[in-house]
């Protein structure tokens, strides 16, 4: 395996390439172009990619149409979808999961490490797993099963090769809680908007552009 | 994976064999086997596991029964459903909190990746409720350091903590040192704590922390505002310190606690450091006496044989 294929890239995006193993925690306002950014952070660079979604603030449906809208491929032997808002429902057509609670990480765990497992089995080699956002599970579930869950999905992702891309809004929790949070995670993207202008900044994660860097999003 | 205790549930002898079977295969694993959930409780607190790999339906509850005792006896413990049961089959919005790992047994290799999982999420602790420090196995190497039999430092300890308390005017003072699973105290004044599950330390977060952390209500900070065991210790505000090895290694903290929210200005703070500064330099001088003493143990006598019959020195 060449030393290329053994890392995520980021095609149009200002963020260096990745080791496979790596969580990445993406932090930045919920107006202000977070969404597309997790999302273009997950478009499969190879077919040999799969994508795995843990939706929690928007419905499992919509995050796969706005994913494709951003060129992303949309075959769902591989790419799927845990669906954790309360309106979410099963829908096996486009496989999305619903577990029906953004509280009920034990469900969405389950879901997750099953979904993980046929995303392999249909012959993903690796997978992005993207969680927007992990909002929802900070304010709806207590503090230590937040942790539990956050280890255990980073620490399927590291061992599975994976790459993981989990967006949250600092608005939504306090500093001490995003800081805590952010330990789980090998390193940050942060984004900000100013006036329609978006930047981001990578840091904790090697071989990364110094500084904040001019991206196009659309907000 | 040597050395690790599992505790392997399944009603169904064949499967739970061929579980267990593949579990030991060359590896210094020893495996309990239950097949109802009473039993498995019983062993929980009986042998206390280092992984629980369980069945989701048992003949008296699920796993995910077993689990939630688990949480609360042992709550770092992971728990790997290997199960027959498809997700949409288990319930889980009763213990949407306990938070499992889930490996289907139908899958291809499925023993084989069960192996593989018990060991992930035992050494790369991935159930617990807190976040971790970054080398946390190597923090844990250097506790081990500052925390051996023999290195009795409690009457220091208790002076200290007790000047510190008056000091301040607070509830509560202490040392922490934060094991692997567990905040131990070595001294506390005004209460009577001696140990506390991490999940459940204010301490887990402050050796995170360049410098202390200082929290003037639990009750709106995020991190600890849905602690109930917090209350029922009647902590309401904390500073604490980290206690740092000469290398900055964090191994504990330096702490007081209050039961009312109250702010501490900066003298305090400053005062507080001070207090854990000397704290660090007793346990530093401690291990420098208790290596010098393992030295001297290690070091051969003198060899009767050398010595000359006429008892002067050998050339």
């Amino acid at each position: 395996m060449s030393v290329h294929r053994s890392r995520y890239t980021f095609e149009g995006l200002p963020i260096g390439d990745v080791e496979s193993g790596t969580n990445v925690l993406v932090t930045g306002p919920a107006l202000g172009g977070i969404r597309e950014l997790t999302l273009r952070m997950l478009l499969q660079s190879s077919e040999r990619e799969g994508t795995l979604f843990v939706t929690a603030d928007t419905a499992g449906r919509e995050t796969l149409e706005n994913y494709e809208a951003l060129g992303g491929r949309l075959d769902f032997a591989r790419v799927g979808v845990i669906d954790c808002t309360e309106e979410g429902v099963d829908d096996e057509t486009h496989n999305v999961h619903a577990v029906g609670s953004p509280a009920d990480l034990t469900g969405i765990g389950i879901e997750f490490s099953s979904l993980y497992e046929r995303l392999h089995a249909n012959g993903a080699e690796r997978v992005r797993t993207g969680v927007y956002t992990l909002s929802p599970f900070v304010v709806y579930a207590p503090t230590k099963a937040v942790f539990r869950f956050v280890h255990t999905l980073t620490g399927r992702i590291r061992t599975a090769d994976g790459l993981g891309v989990c967006a949250i809004d600092p608005g939504t929790v306090d500093d001490q809680t995003l800081s805590s949070i952010a330990q789980a995670f090998d390193g940050q993207v942060e984004l900000q908007e100013q006036a329609g202008d978006c930047a981001v900044r990578v840091r904790g994660l090697s071989n990364q552009p110094e500084g904040w860097q001019s991206v196009d999003l659309d907000v | 994976m040597t050395g690790l205790t599992v505790l392997c549930v399944d009603p169904d002898d064949g499967e739970r064999r061929k579980t267990v079977a593949a579990l030991t295969n060359g590896d210094d694993v020893t495996v309990l086997e239950h097949d109802t959930l009473a039993a498995a409780e019983a062993a929980l607190t009986d042998a206390a596991p280092d992984c629980v790999v369980t069945e989701y339906e048992l003949p008296d509850g699920t796993g995910l029964d077993l689990t939630a005792r688990l949480r609360e006896h042992a709550p770092d413990t992971p728990c790997i459903l290997f199960t027959n049961a498809d997700p949409d089959r288990i319930r889980t919005a009763q213990h949407g909190e306990v938070v499992v790992e889930y490996l289907p047994k139908d899958m291809p290799g499925a023993r084989e990746s069960l192996v593989r999982l018990v060991g992930n999420v035992v050494t790369q602790r991935t159930q617990v409720g807190y976040p971790l420090p970054p080398e946390e196995d190597e923090r844990l190497a250097a506790l081990e350091q500052y925390d051996r039999p023999g290195m009795d430092a409690v009457s220091a300890f208790d002076r200290l903590t007790a000047l510190t308390k008056s000091h301040f005017g607070v509830d509560v003072a202490f040392v922490g040192l934060v094991d692997a699973h567990e905040e131990r105290f070595l001294s506390c004044a005004g209460a009577d704590w001696e140990t506390l599950e991490r999940e459940d330390t204010m301490c887990t977060h402050t050796i995170l922390q360049d410098d202390l952390m200082v929290v003037e209500d639990t009750h709106e900070d995020g991190r600890f505002a849905d602690s109930d065991r917090l209350d029922e210790l009647d902590i309401r505000a904390y500073a604490g310190v980290p206690l740092e090895t000469p290398r900055g290694t964090a191994i504990g903290a330096y702490c007081m606690t209050n039961s009312e929210p109250r702010s501490f200005s900066d003298a305090e703070r400053a005062d507080l450091r001070l207090f854990a500064d000397e704290a660090m330099e007793q346990l530093e001088l401690r291990r420098q006496l208790n290596e010098c003493e393992g030295d001297t143990e290690r070091r051969p006598g003198p060899d009767p044989d050398a010595a000359a019959p006429d008892g002067s020195e050998s050339p």
